[in-house]
């Protein structure tokens, strides 16, 4: 063969990369604790940090999944149902007891898969708007809620309650499972076959098409692993809860989405990036604390989350170089003009 | 100079530092066919934009009429009477043969014949055009688009037109048709650029004919006074820089090894190839004459009749689709996921083969994809670098890494040195030279004569989807490829009846399809649901029950509409529902008991400026930040949000019960707020469809870069969407002032969601252009009756939860299956 010439040797493959979205949400957590610790020094305490990490644990697991569906060019908003329904299943099965948790555990994970076939065809196969299909969703899994439910809360099992609640070296043991489906869902995604053929499929359809992959299959996959990890995330909050309620769901829909873009997930597809996801999640969870903590009130909080998603979208949609030139580009015009109007 | 309508003078135009147009002058005179001559990529194309304001030429300069034209742009150019006919039709899908007429021809040209109506259709019957006024442009074949767009640029007289191809894809009778036409507008002085590929048009039509090559201008002659051959010589003979491996020498032992026999689908016909091992096969031809298709159906991607035989085995559609290699033309959309790295985008056609265990072993893949890329000298700084910022040549050099390791049994390459350096073409030449050498058949499709006739053993040319010349080894030359596509005469098979036959069905269907077709359905359910629920509990029909329905109706249904409109353009809102609850607690500040005129008039007028403010932000993010309309709208929900509890935390602020009582007037038990509703919804539902604004919204909706092309303003038709739609949620809020009488910042947000149901139920596509407003009101009124009735039923929130759910899911399925021909993306 004649390559005519074999230029220099193209450089190693790194082994660990860091996407630019992790790079950017994990200084931005680092500097918003150090902030936190001088602004509301009562939000880094080790009891407000131990009540925080459960719920940025949930959050986390939840956004695994989202992230998973946004990758593939979709958005899930089944999300309020799903963890509602999960809750609703694992407290209201057993009844508070113990024996009867797996077998409610069981119920709720075929509910999940059951759930996200049902969106995958709608959305993959017959063509169905995401936000509209996932909202059908979620009304129809709060129709079965309300079925098993009545709406009225009911105390979660001891069991439960001790596989999430209790410390393990000190930290509550929900944060471990969060560490850990982050790792699973990383290496999946990163190193399994089936994950960077769904990489591929998620960064551009049709040239997944063109290659052959089963583009409709990965997409509905999409929907039923984030039902499961919206399951999981259900099953845990449930257990870091003495009472949850059974609309638990409704106040994750929008951190999940906000979160998955603060990892630099594009909302328009693409590349996943759980990890930052993760990460994300303790960043939104952390901010909300630290606003907590000065006591501001709730629409402040509401503003400043509002605020870090809009950063979050600007920092990785915007074209800033471009936004540069023009500026440049301007300030430069302005200078000649005033140079020619001296 | 009167008779020189259009003088194009000494135009260059570079695209990034490469040249496509240099010193170009074209002069066309009033009353003649001037043709257009030239290979692929000659630069006719680039020139005609030029011509009509598309492009902006970096030097020289158009004269219109004597005048010469500072800045051309498409609006201007179409004003001073050019009229340009693009070779892929710039129409709207979404809206109506009428609108599609209406949007771009002016009013003065739709009189010739009495009422605007009758003076259409002459317009189509001209071009003999039979579909019906009313029929969706989707709906038509790809002839009728383009009669459509001929039939409109000829009702303008325009003083020049210019024709791209024209006759490609109609049939024997509507060139006819065509031919006649232009003769006769010629003969009211219209000047007619034709560009085309085909000598025997140009022998036809042509007084005179000016040939490019290379974007330079090879000469202008009167069509009487040159031979065939001569044009020929002028048209071919370009230079091409490139170097090219040794061919294929031809040993007796080799055998045909790749037969592909009476391949057919709608885009070729009857296709033969056979080729011997080590044979690169090249399809020639001018681009879009179904070589593309032709490759794809090869490659497994798309339907055919026929057989592929590769050795011995004949393969199937998904055996082709497994086990061929296919390089697309379009390497950024179909070749290359761009935001991957290179290692990535090598290695997927192969992940089994790195693994080991349960994962892909990293080291094997780095190795096995690094060797492979360097065996063929892809340069980039590493194998991590996402694939997008190489240069085009290693980007194919790309593709071909994942070809060459998912060890394929043909290799189909479209275009494969488009877009890519001189340099890095004579290597491709030589990878694709080394891979037949290794028994896997080549076939290659290039607009680029000389490239063929380089590279290939075999060459077939290909016309309107015919083959219309086999080449081989001496023979294969630019010449006979170029001769054999201009001398061609073949039409398009079956495009005769295409233009001819109605679609299916006509008006039955059309109805069925219609966007009036959601309100029956929905009434009916309405009546037969109001009827069961009636017969359950007799107070449901009560004048009490119908007029706070019916209030509640008022609240969704205006918000709904809103949200209407910003789907039409292709959008969505969700924060409709916040931007309700905001204006809420600002009424909620100003118009209480005892507050004088003047406050409460002040706050309606705050509102409008909060919701114009909100709308025109969320606009401008979507067009300006480039924001998805969800990303835009949901960070705007969350902020709205916040704002309200900013400005309330906990309920307060009694409404005035005297405004509420206005806002809550009834006739009997009609409110009427509601009759407003009903009112409004009617309005617009006539609006969008007659007036020029409302067919912009539903054109940008529709497809925005032709909306674009008819000089539709799509920046400012998309932020007066979200304004209007903000403006609406206004509405909302005021009939929530009288149903909640205080300010609460809890309140709003569920009307996102609603509004979406209401939306879907009444039909209108999520994926813009169509919809209808009275469809938006009936599904407003089935969401409120289904969500009010379950307490006269006596039934828990379960059925209301189970009806809402079952509701929007059943709507959304019917809907997107009824219409599912209408797109296919």
């Amino acid at each position: 063969m004649s390559t005519t010439e074999i230029s220099r040797e193209m450089k190693k493959s790194s082994h660990v990369q860091i996407s630019r979205g992790m790079k950017t949400v994990l200084s931005a957590t680092v500097v918003l604790f150090i902030a936190s610790h001088f602004i509301a020094p009562s939000s880094t305490s080790k009891g407000a940090v131990l009540g925080m990490l459960p719920f940025a644990a949930v959050l986390a697991i939840i956004g695994l999944g989202q992230t998973l569906v946004v990758q593939q060019g979709g958005i899930d908003l089944s999300v309020a149902g799903s963890v509602s329904l999960a809750v609703v299943f694992v407290t209201r099965l057993p009844l508070e007891h113990n024996d009867r948790l797996w077998r409610a555990v069981v119920v709720a994970v075929f509910a999940a898969i059951v759930a996200g076939i049902i969106n995958g065809i709608l959305i993959s196969l017959i063509g169905i708007n995401a936000i509209v299909a996932t909202l059908g969703m979620s009304s129809l899994q709060y129709a079965v809620i309300m079925a098993i439910s009545q709406g009225s809360p009911r105390q979660t099992t001891q069991l439960l309650l001790h596989i999430m609640s209790n410390l393990t070296f000190g930290i509550p043991r929900a944060v471990y499972y969060a560490i850990a489906t982050t790792i699973v869902v990383t290496v999946l995604l990163k190193m399994g076959v089936g994950g960077r053929r769904f990489e591929a499929v998620g960064a551009n359809p049709r040239a997944g098409r063109a290659i052959g992959l089963k583009v409709k299959q990965t997409q509905i996959s999409a929907y039923v692993l984030a039902q499961l990890l919206y399951c999981l995330g259900g099953i845990v909050l449930a257990g870091i809860l003495a009472q949850p309620t059974a609309y638990q769901g409704d106040s994750l829909v929008l951190p999940s989405v906000t979160i998955v873009v603060l990892g630099g997930t594009s909302l328009l597809g693409g590349r996943g990036f759980p990890a930052a996801t993760a990460v994300a999640a303790l960043f939104l969870q952390q901010l909300n604390q630290m606003v907590l903590a000065l006591s501001v009130p709730f629409g402040v909080r509401t503003l400043v989350t509002a605020t870090a998603l809009l950063v979050g979208i600007a920092l990785y949609t915007i074209k800033w170089n471009v936004v540069r030139d023009k500026f440049s580009e301007l300030t430069g015009k302005k200078k000649s003009s005033t140079l020619a109007n001296a | 100079m009167s008779n020189s309508p259009l003088v194009l003078a000494n135009i260059s135009k570079a695209f990034s530092g490469v040249p496509a147009l240099r010193d170009v002058s074209l002069e066309v005179f009033a009353g003649e066919v001037h043709a257009l001559l030239g290979e692929n990529g000659a630069g006719k194309s680039t020139l005609m934009n030029v011509a009509s304001g598309t492009l902006i030429q970096d030097l020289g300069t158009i004269t219109v009429d004597g005048v010469q034209i500072e800045k051309l742009n498409p609006i201007l150019a179409t004003g001073l009477g050019i009229a340009f006919v693009h070779q892929h039709p710039a129409v709207l899908p979404d809206l109506t043969v009428a609108e599609n007429i209406l949007i771009s021809v002016p009013k003065e040209f739709l009189k010739t014949h009495g009422s605007v109506n009758d003076s259409m259709r002459a317009i189509l019957d001209d071009f003999g055009f039979t579909a019906d006024l009313k029929e969706r442009v989707g709906t038509l074949t790809v002839a009728q688009k383009h009669l459509l767009e001929l039939a409109k640029a000829f009702a303008v007289n325009p003083k020049v037109l210019i024709l791209d191809e024209p006759t490609a894809p109609l049939g024997q009778e509507s060139v006819d048709i065509l031919f006649d036409r232009v003769r006769k507008i010629t003969e009211k002085g219209t000047a007619v650029i034709y560009i085309t590929h085909r000598m025997a048009e140009v022998r036809i039509l042509a007084k005179r004919v000016t040939v490019l090559r290379d974007g330079k201008w090879r000469g202008t002659s009167l069509v009487s006074d040159i031979s065939d051959q001569d044009l020929l010589t002028m048209i071919v003979g370009r230079e091409l820089h490139s170097t090219f491996p040794a061919k294929h020498d031809l040993i007796d032992a080799d055998k045909e090894f790749l037969h592909v026999e009476n391949l057919t689908s709608e885009e070729f016909y009857d296709i033969s190839l056979t080729a011997r091992r080590g044979e690169i096969v090249g399809i020639a031809g001018v681009v879009g004459n179904g070589q593309s298709q032709l490759l794809r159906a090869l490659a497994g991607l798309g339907g055919y009749q026929g057989s592929v035989k590769i050795g011995e085995n004949v393969l199937s559609q998904r055996e082709l689709l497994k086990q061929t290699a296919y390089m697309p033309a379009d390497r950024h959309g179909e070749g290359l996921m761009m935001t991957l790295s290179v290692r990535e985008n090598a290695a997927v056609s192969a992940l089994k083969k790195f693994r080991s265990g349960l994962l892909i072993g990293r080291n094997k893949e780095t190795k096995i994809v690094m060797d492979s890329l360097n065996s063929i000298a892809v340069k980039a700084p590493s194998m991590d670098a996402a694939v997008s910022s190489l240069s085009g040549g290693n980007q194919q050099k790309v593709v071909m890494t994942r070809a060459l390791l998912s060890e394929p049994v043909m290799i189909i390459a479209d275009e494969p040195t488009q877009g890519v350096d001189v340099g890095a073409r004579a290597e491709i030449y030589q990878i694709l030279r080394d891979i037949t050498k290794q028994g896997i058949p080549v076939i290659v499709a290039s607009s680029d004569a000389k490239e063929l006739e380089g590279l290939c053993d075999r060459v077939y040319v290909m016309s309107r989807g015919h083959i219309v010349d086999t080449l081989e080894g001496a023979d294969i030359s630019e010449e006979r490829m170029v001769k054999a596509a201009v001398a061609s005469t073949t039409l398009k098979k079956g495009s005769h009846t295409e233009t001819k036959t109605v679609v299916r069905g006509g008006a039955f269907r059309r109805f069925f399809q219609g966007d009036f077709i959601p309100p029956i359905i929905l009434s009916v359910i309405m009546l037969a649901f109001g009827a069961y629920v009636y017969g359950k509990n007799s107070r449901y029909i009560s004048a009490f029950n119908i007029n706070s329905i019916l209030l509640l109706v008022t609240a969704l249904g205006f918000i709904a509409v809103g949200q209407t409109i910003v789907l039409m353009v292709g959008g969505m809102d969700l924060s409709v529902g916040p931007m309700a609850g905001l204006l809420l607690i600002i009424s909620s500040f100003f118009v209480n008991d005892g507050s004088k005129l003047g406050s409460i008039v002040l706050a309606f007028f705050l509102m409008a400026i909060f919701a114009t403010t909100g709308g025109a932000l969320n606009g401008a993010l979507i067009r300006y930040g480039k924001f998805t309309a969800v990303a835009a709208t949901l960070t705007s929900y969350i902020g709205i949000q916040g704002l309200s509890y900013l400005l309330r935390e906990t309920p307060g602020g009694n409404i005035n019960q005297i405004v509420s009582a206005h806002i809550t007037t009834s006739w009997g038990a009609i409110p009427v707020a509601f009759i407003i509703l009903v009112a409004i919804s009617v309005f617009l539902e006539y609006y969008v469809r007659s007036s020029k604004w409302g067919m912009r919204l539903r054109a940008v909706g529709s497809d925005e870069e032709s909306a674009r092309r008819l000089g539709v303003p799509i920046n400012k038709t998309v932020i007066a969407a979200y304004v209007a739609s903000a403006l609406f949620a206004g509405l909302g809020a005021v009939m929530l002032m009288a149903q909640l009488g205080i300010g609460d910042p809890a309140q709003g947000t569920s009307y996102t969601l609603q509004s979406i149901t209401a939306v879907v139920l009444g039909g209108t596509s999520l994926l813009g252009g169509r919809g209808s407003f009275i469809g938006t009101l009936f599904g407003s009124m089935l969401l409120i009756q289904v969500l009010n009735s379950t307490t006269f039923l006596g039934l828990s929130q379960t059925w209301q939860y189970l009806f809402q759910g079952l509701l929007v899911s059943a709507a959304a399925v019917l809907y997107t299956t009824t219409r599912s021909s209408k797109r296919r993306k």
